[in-house]
Formats: structure tokens, C-alpha cells, sequence
């Protein structure tokens, strides 16, 4: 156990923030609004912004209404680290960091979830009856509209490769990516990346080339596009992306066609959840149709039920880019992620590309 | 009904119980195997997937170094969505990476170096198969030795043994049936001839004393020939019944019509002497009659397989005592010679007093009657033994059994009823004795004998 511990505080403390924009402290509390029934509550611990969070829980809530609903919004790794030190404070943790949630899933941490919605949720988007995807984010880039009219557009990774390789002294730190070294959000997208083509080590050279800024979070990255210090993001979260950049009509949102790496938010119940009754019904609902329907319509994080389609779900999302989207599998090659060893490797030659 | 009185639930039950005990045996086995066939194919899993790590390990950087294939994480996980678990160990037992500190394998490797252990462990509370392959590095100067352990959760086995077994449940429970079916039908097989047996026997004219008449198996043929055998013997005796009842009817008969007779010639005379004289004769010929009556009827009570009269212990001497006692006098006055030969010693026997004197005075009776001048009773010790010999005529050995039969006389005898050796022999069969005739001494005569049951000295 020493071992392992050791192992995974090497590694959390290079968890980056996924939603930097969450401060430590943020909570949302629903006392509960009806008498009747027994009293329950119901800790939360999520890593996802509170205005994405807060149409699920009104939703949940109205379903509920005799259940007290706290929600702690922490970044990936504070997520991560109080579970380890306090498994049985929250009932349902939420969280994008998908190996890390795979491993406490496969090391027996998560309770199992039998309802008929948990038989009928699609075999992809779970791992046995324990840990559910709930959400569908491409991996986007984004690019100023003032590149696309001096350059052309740009729609893949080809594309992008190809004006970073031409333009690479135009383009000097005015482009923007993950730091893999820092970012387990980077680091995870490096990897699944470097298995899709052996042309990514390509990319990440002309991104060296070109004196690509490296930050922690697509927040940051976010941030320097709105004020304009840089003009093309590299991998950034999509959902994040499409709620901050509705009012930035000079920021264009890149779906790339050629491939999209897609990762999900990961739900598990603690096995030592204090109140698991409640959490099974409120996982039940985030993957019932009506809180699919919720997420759809009221976030930008996109709904997987089958059921649902039209804007804001995964059904769209397929019907418009096919075959292009690489949803992160979610099996056990996220542990080969984790590996200590994997790690120094890929890192070790990432920095060989990147480095000029 | 009882249970155990059908033939039929008793067969059907000690068939099926072994065939019970052979079928869980049978399931059992079928369960074991089919856990060792789904191990057997997950374990090319484990094996698979360690050999694809195996073969990523380097020597870099003076430590081991390799960097994991995704894919061999992958193949530890079937359709059962199992949980995986790996580490790698260098040679002093260190773990190099992993994303378990997997217990090591105690056994010592089977000679193959890259031979893999497996074993079923409980790890964190979790039921796993773990595959140790115990390795070294094959570079030009570097020859570290280090393990790989790789690990997975039961699901996947469990579900395929389960689907096996269920297979192998689905046919045996099938050859369970048909065995069964089989069963019931061969047992009614077998039974069918003692249900022939059965209507044979009931659909019988109640009085008929014939054969049983059809083919039977071996069993029950014993059984047929038994009851064949019991038939015949109830034939004979029927028909000796129908001749002893015939037989005494004309020996009562005769005296009556005699009786009548006289009755009748008396009263056509007149005189009274003529009268006297014929009440005289007939009260001599009512008297053998009354007599004959009695005999008949003691013989009748003796030839009754249900007449058991309680035997008490006896001195056969004192018997033979009174019996001359009573017989002398008659005797005498025929002139004739009555002796007895006794024991120095008592001579106990279990029987009735009176039946033995009965048959101590119809051998002496006979004795006199037939011709014998000297008649001796004789009591034997060692055993028991009482006989009574005369100087008589004596019977040829050919004609002795038939002397036991009622109403069989010898010759022109118009006297005796033929009983007397008859109700003998009732009384010894009444004993346990056995009766023996042979000749008398020296050859001359007839020595009739009961032997008693009794100690052999």
C-alpha cells in the first residue's frame, strides 16, 4: 500500500487542473425543500464548473425534493486525493480524469449500479455496472479568424501541421497547447494520440518549431485567445470552449475532421459512500433520459442516451463527424496511461520532438 | 400400502439411489472440469499478456526500463470487464512499476525458466488469477533476471465455467431422464411375469386343486413349482380324507346294519329267551361299535395339523406299568403271555399320559389279536424308547408301511377296525416320535417301536 500510495502522489501532484476556472472553495447546497420522507443527503464531489452543474442539480433536485444536495467542485486532483484520504466523505465523484477514475474502479473502490438504466446504458460509455460516461467532450482546437483569412482554413491536424510547418516564424509563440509534463489532461491526450498515428510526433516537432507557449489548462488557454496573445489553441476541452467563446465570433471552434479525440466524464459510486442510496438515484438520474435531456439542453457538455439527439448530444456530434471521433476507451489500456515507466518514456521523447 | 411392500418403489428405489450418487458424482466432475477448462483458457490470457510485457524490458539507464504496450493491458480483459492488475519486479523482489504491489509466487519455477505459476489469490479483498513469469534480461552484457506478475478477476472464468457446466448439466440432466424412463419401463418388464403369476392365480376355479399351468422365468418358476408341489400335497391329503371318510362310513355301517338285522329277526320272535339272546348279541356289536366311534374319533383328532396338546414330562416306565396292569387280566384269560422289560432308571419324556397308554394298549391289543402267544412291552433309555414285541406271525417288510393306513387289514382279518396302527402312529407323529416296525426276536413276530425325542447318550 506504501508503494502504491507513494506512486499515486507522484503522480497527483502532476494532475493539472482541468477547470482552472474553479476555485477550491466552490460548493452549491440544495437543502432539502419538502418535510416528508426521510431525511437524507447527498455529497457530490466533482470536477465541473458550477454553471454546468447547476441545471443538473436543480434537475435532480425537483426530482428529490426531500434530499439535502451538497456539491464540492475540486480540480482532478484535489478530487483525487481526498478520495484517497476520506473514502467514504462524498457518495458520487464526478470527474474528466478517466484513468485516474479507472484505476480506483479497478482496484475495487466503486459500488456496483443495477437499475434498468444501468443494464441499458451503452456497453462503450461504461466499465461493468461501476463506472458510467456521462458526458461526450471532443478535443478541439480553436483558431483566430485572422489566421484562417491569411492562411486558409484549417479543419485537421493535417492541416494544422501543414501551417505550422509553412508559417512556423509567423506563428512564433502565438500558438498554444497542454504541457504534457504538467497536465494529466495533456499527458492523456499525448498519449492516446501518439497510439492513433505515428504522425503526431511530427506535429509536436512543428509545435516546437514554432515556440509553442505549453500551460496547464484550457482555461489558460482560453484566457491568452480572448485577449489575443495567442492566435491558434491546441487541444482544448470543447465544452469548455463552446461556453466561453459564445460572444468571441473572432475565436472559430475546430472540430477536426481527419480525427477528435472525445473524453467523458467519469461517475462512480465509493463503495464506502455514506449515503448510497441517494447516490444510486442521483448516478440513475445522470444517465436517465431526463437528466441526459438536461445536460442537452442546458450544458455544453453533451449528452450520450441513445435516446436523445439534436444539439448538445453525442448523437449529433456522430451524425456530423462519423467515424472521425476517437471516444478515449474506456478500458484497461487507461492503466498502461498511469504507468510510471510509460510516463518517463513518452515524456522523455516528447520533449526530444518538441525541443528544436 | 406401505412403501415397502411394493416390489416395484423397492426396485425403482435402490436403482435410483445409486443412480443418484453416480449422477452428483458426475455433476460434480463436471463442474471441476469445467473450472479447469475456463482457467486453462483464461490462464493463455495471463500468458499472453506477460510475454508482451516480457518482451518490452530493457536494460536503460543501468535499471530495468520498458515501456508498456496498452495492448497487453487490453488483452487481460474479456467481455467480463475484469479488473487487471501488473507489476513488474526486478531480481531483488523490488517492484520496477506496476499498478499493483502484486504478491510474489512462493513455488519454485518448474525447470523452464519462462515457464509461467498461476494460482488464485485474495488480494484486497478481491478473488484473482495471477500468472508470475519469472524472466531475465537476454542482452550481450546485462543478463538481470525480473518478474512479471499480471493479474485479473474471476469473471470471465466464472461465466465460462458456469456456461460449461450448464451445457454438461443440460445433457446429463437429458441421459438422467432417459435413464430413468428406461428404468421404470425395464422394472415393469421385469415385474409383467409376476403379474401374470398373480391373474393365474386369482382367475382360478376356487376348488380345483390342479397345477399351476404356464411359463415363468427361473424366479418365479420356483416359486411356480412350490406352489405346484404345496397343490399336490393338499390333492393327496383331500383324497386320503375322501377315503377315510368312505372307509369309515361302511366300517359304521356294516355294525349298524348288522344291529338292525338282529333288531329286526328278534321281533319276529316271540320268546323272550330269543330276545335276551339277541339284546345280548347286540350289545356286543353296539359295544365295537361305540368303540370303533371312539377310535375314528381320536384318530380324527390326532390327523388334525392343528391339534397341539401340551406335552409335560413323563416316566415312560410308569406308563408301561399301568398299562400291563390294565391289559393283564384280558390277556391272561386268552392265554395270552404279557410281559415287560424296564428300565433300572426312569425314562422322562415330554407327552400325554393317556394318548400313550392309548397306543401301549392298541399294540398290545393287536399283539394278541394277531396271533401272538407272548407279548413283551419293552422301555429303552438312549434314547427313549418304547416298544412292544410278539412271537405273532410277524408282516412282510413289503406290506409294514401299509399297515399304517386306517382301515387296512391284513388278510381275512373280520375283527379289528384296521385303525389300531393307525391312531398309533397319530400319537407318535402327536410325540415328535418315530414309529419303527421291524421283526420281533430272533426274527419271528413284529416288534412295533416309538423312539422319543431325547438325548443320545
Amino acid at each position: 500500500m506504501n508503494r502504491r500510495s507513494r506512486l499515486v502522489s507522484r503522480w497527483l501532484l502532476l494532475i493539472a487542473l482541468v477547470a482552472t476556472v474553479v476555485g477550491a472553495d466552490e460548493t452549491l447546497h440544495y437543502p432539502a425543500t419538502s418535510g416528508d420522507g426521510p431525511r437524507s443527503s447527498l455529497v457530490i464531489h466533482g470536477a465541473l464548473d458550477l454553471p454546468q452543474m447547476r441545471p443538473l442539480l436543480e434537475g435532480f433536485q425537483r426530482q428529490n425534493p426531500g434530499l439535502a444536495v451538497r456539491y464540492r467542485n475540486l480540480t482532478t486532483l484535489e478530487l483525487h486525493e481526498r478520495f484517497l484520504a476520506a473514502p467514504d466523505e462524498a457518495d458520487v465523484l464526478l470527474s474528466s480524469a478517466m484513468p485516474w477514475q479507472y484505476r480506483l474502479a479497478n482496484a475495487g473502490h466503486a459500488g456496483s449500479l443495477e437499475s434498468p438504466a444501468a443494464q441499458r446504458w451503452p456497453g462503450w460509455a461504461r466499465w461493468r455496472r461501476e463506472l458510467f460516461a456521462i458526458t461526450f467532450e471532443p478535443i478541439v482546437m480553436v483558431v483566430n479568424e485572422a489566421i484562417i483569412e491569411r492562411f486558409g482554413e484549417v479543419r485537421s491536424h493535417a492541416d494544422l501541421l501543414a501551417l505550422l510547418e509553412r508559417h512556423a516564424g509567423a506563428l512564433q509563440g502565438q500558438v498554444v497547447t497542454y504541457d504534457p509534463a504538467s497536465s494529466g489532461a495533456g499527458y492523456t491526450y499525448a498519449i492516446e494520440e501518439s497510439r492513433l498515428s505515428p504522425r503526431y510526433w511530427d506535429l509536436v516537432a512543428a509545435l516546437g518549431q514554432a515556440e509553442t507557449e505549453l500551460v496547464d489548462t484550457t482555461g489558460e488557454m482560453l484566457e491568452g485567445l480572448i485577449e489575443g496573445r495567442y492566435l491558434v489553441g491546441y487541444n482544448l476541452l470543447g465544452s469548455y470552449a463552446t461556453a466561453r467563446l459564445v460572444d468571441q465570433p473572432q475565436l472559430r471552434i475546430v472540430v477536426p475532421e481527419d480525427y477528435t479525440l472525445v473524453t467523458q466524464r467519469l461517475a462512480l459510486i465509493p463503495r464506502q459512500a455514506p449515503h448510497p442510496e441517494a447516490a444510486e438515484r442521483f448516478l440513475d438520474y445522470l444517465i436517465s433520459e431526463t437528466g441526459q435531456g438536461v445536460l442537452a439542453r442546458e450544458t455544453t457538455l453533451g449528452a450520450i442516451h441513445p435516446a436523445l439527439d439534436g444539439p448538445g448530444t453525442a448523437t449529433l456530434l456522430r451524425q456530423e463527424r462519423g467515424e472521425a471521433l476517437r471516444p478515449i476507451t474506456l478500458g484497461p489500456s487507461l492503466l498502461a496511461t498511469l504507468d510510471d515507466l510509460k510516463r518517463e518514456a513518452l515524456l522523455t521523447r516528447w520533449q526530444r520532438e518538441f525541443t528544436p | 400400502m406401505k412403501r415397502g411392500d411394493s416390489l416395484y418403489r423397492r426396485l425403482l428405489g435402490w436403482l435410483l439411489l445409486p443412480m443418484l450418487m453416480l449422477g452428483s458424482l458426475i455433476l460434480i466432475q463436471a463442474w471441476v472440469d469445467a473450472q479447469r477448462t475456463a482457467d486453462r483458457a483464461f490462464d493463455r490470457l495471463l500468458e499472453a499478456a506477460s510475454l508482451a510485457i516480457a518482451e518490452q524490458v530493457q536494460w536503460q539507464d543501468d535499471r530495468l526500463w520498458f515501456d508498456l504496450p496498452p495492448a497487453a493491458l487490453d488483452m487481460l480483459a474479456t467481455d467480463a470487464e475484469e479488473r487487471v492488475f501488473y507489476s513488474l519486479v526486478d531480481g531483488q523482489g523490488r517492484v520496477i512499476t506496476g499498478n499493483a504491489d502484486l504478491p510474489g509466487d512462493p513455488r519454485e519455477g518448474l525447470g523452464d525458466p519462462d515457464a509461467l505459476l498461476y494460482r488464485h489469490i485474495d488480494w484486497q479483498g478481491l478473488s484473482l488469477r495471477q500468472g508470475v513469469r519469472r524472466t531475465r534480461l537476454e542482452e550481450w552484457r546485462v543478463r538481470e533476471p525480473f518478474e512479471v506478475r499480471v493479474a485479473h478477476s474471476r469473471e470471465g472464468r466464472d461465466a465460462l465455467a458456469a456456461e460449461l457446466w450448464r451445457a454438461n448439466l443440460a445433457m446429463i440432466l437429458a441421459m438422467a431422464a432417459l435413464a430413468t424412463v428406461g428404468l421404470l419401463l425395464a422394472i415393469r418388464a421385469a415385474l409383467m411375469p409376476l403379474t401374470r403369476l398373480r391373474h393365474a392365480i386369482r382367475g382360478r376355479d376356487p376348488r380345483t386343486l390342479a397345477p399351476l399351468e404356464l411359463t415363468l422365468p427361473r424366479e418365479l418358476a420356483e416359486l411356480r413349482d412350490t406352489v405346484n408341489g404345496l397343490l399336490a400335497r393338499m390333492r393327496r391329503v383331500r383324497t386320503n380324507q375322501e377315503r377315510f371318510i368312505g372307509d369309515a362310513s361302511h366300517q359304521l355301517r356294516t355294525p349298524l346294519a348288522g344291529l338292525s338285522a338282529r333288531a329286526e329277526l328278534a321281533l319276529r320272535q316271540d320268546d323272550p329267551a330269543r330276545w335276551k339272546e339277541a339284546l345280548i348279541a347286540m350289545q356286543a356289536t353296539s359295544a365295537r361299535t361305540a368303540r370303533l366311534a371312539g377310535q375314528l374319533l381320536s384318530l380324527t383328532r390326532l390327523a388334525n395339523p392343528e391339534y397341539r396338546p401340551e406335552l409335560v414330562p413323563l416316566d415312560l416306565n410308569a406308563i408301561a406299568h399301568q398299562a400291563l396292569r390294565d391289559h393283564w387280566g384280558p390277556c391272561h384269560r386268552q392265554g395270552v403271555d404279557l410281559g415287560m422289560e424296564s428300565t433300572e432308571s426312569e425314562v422322562w419324556i415330554r407327552g400325554i399320559d393317556w394318548l400313550l397308554a392309548e397306543a401301549i394298549g392298541n399294540l398290545i391289543d393287536n399283539a394278541c389279536r394277531y396271533g401272538g402267544h407272548r407279548v413283551t412291552v419293552k422301555i429303552e433309555n438312549g434314547p427313549p424308547r418304547l416298544a412292544v414285541e410278539d412271537d405273532g406271525p410277524g408282516i412282510p417288510e413289503s406290506r409294514r408301511l401299509l399297515m399304517l393306513r386306517p382301515f387296512h387289514r391284513d388278510g381275512d382279518d373280520q375283527e379289528g377296525s384296521g385303525l389300531g396302527l393307525a391312531i398309533v402312529d397319530g400319537i407318535a407323529r402327536t410325540h415328535g416320535a418315530r414309529l419303527q416296525l421291524s421283526a420281533g426276536h430272533d426274527g419271528r413276530g413284529l416288534r412295533v417301536a416309538l423312539q422319543f425325542p431325547g438325548d443320545t447318550p
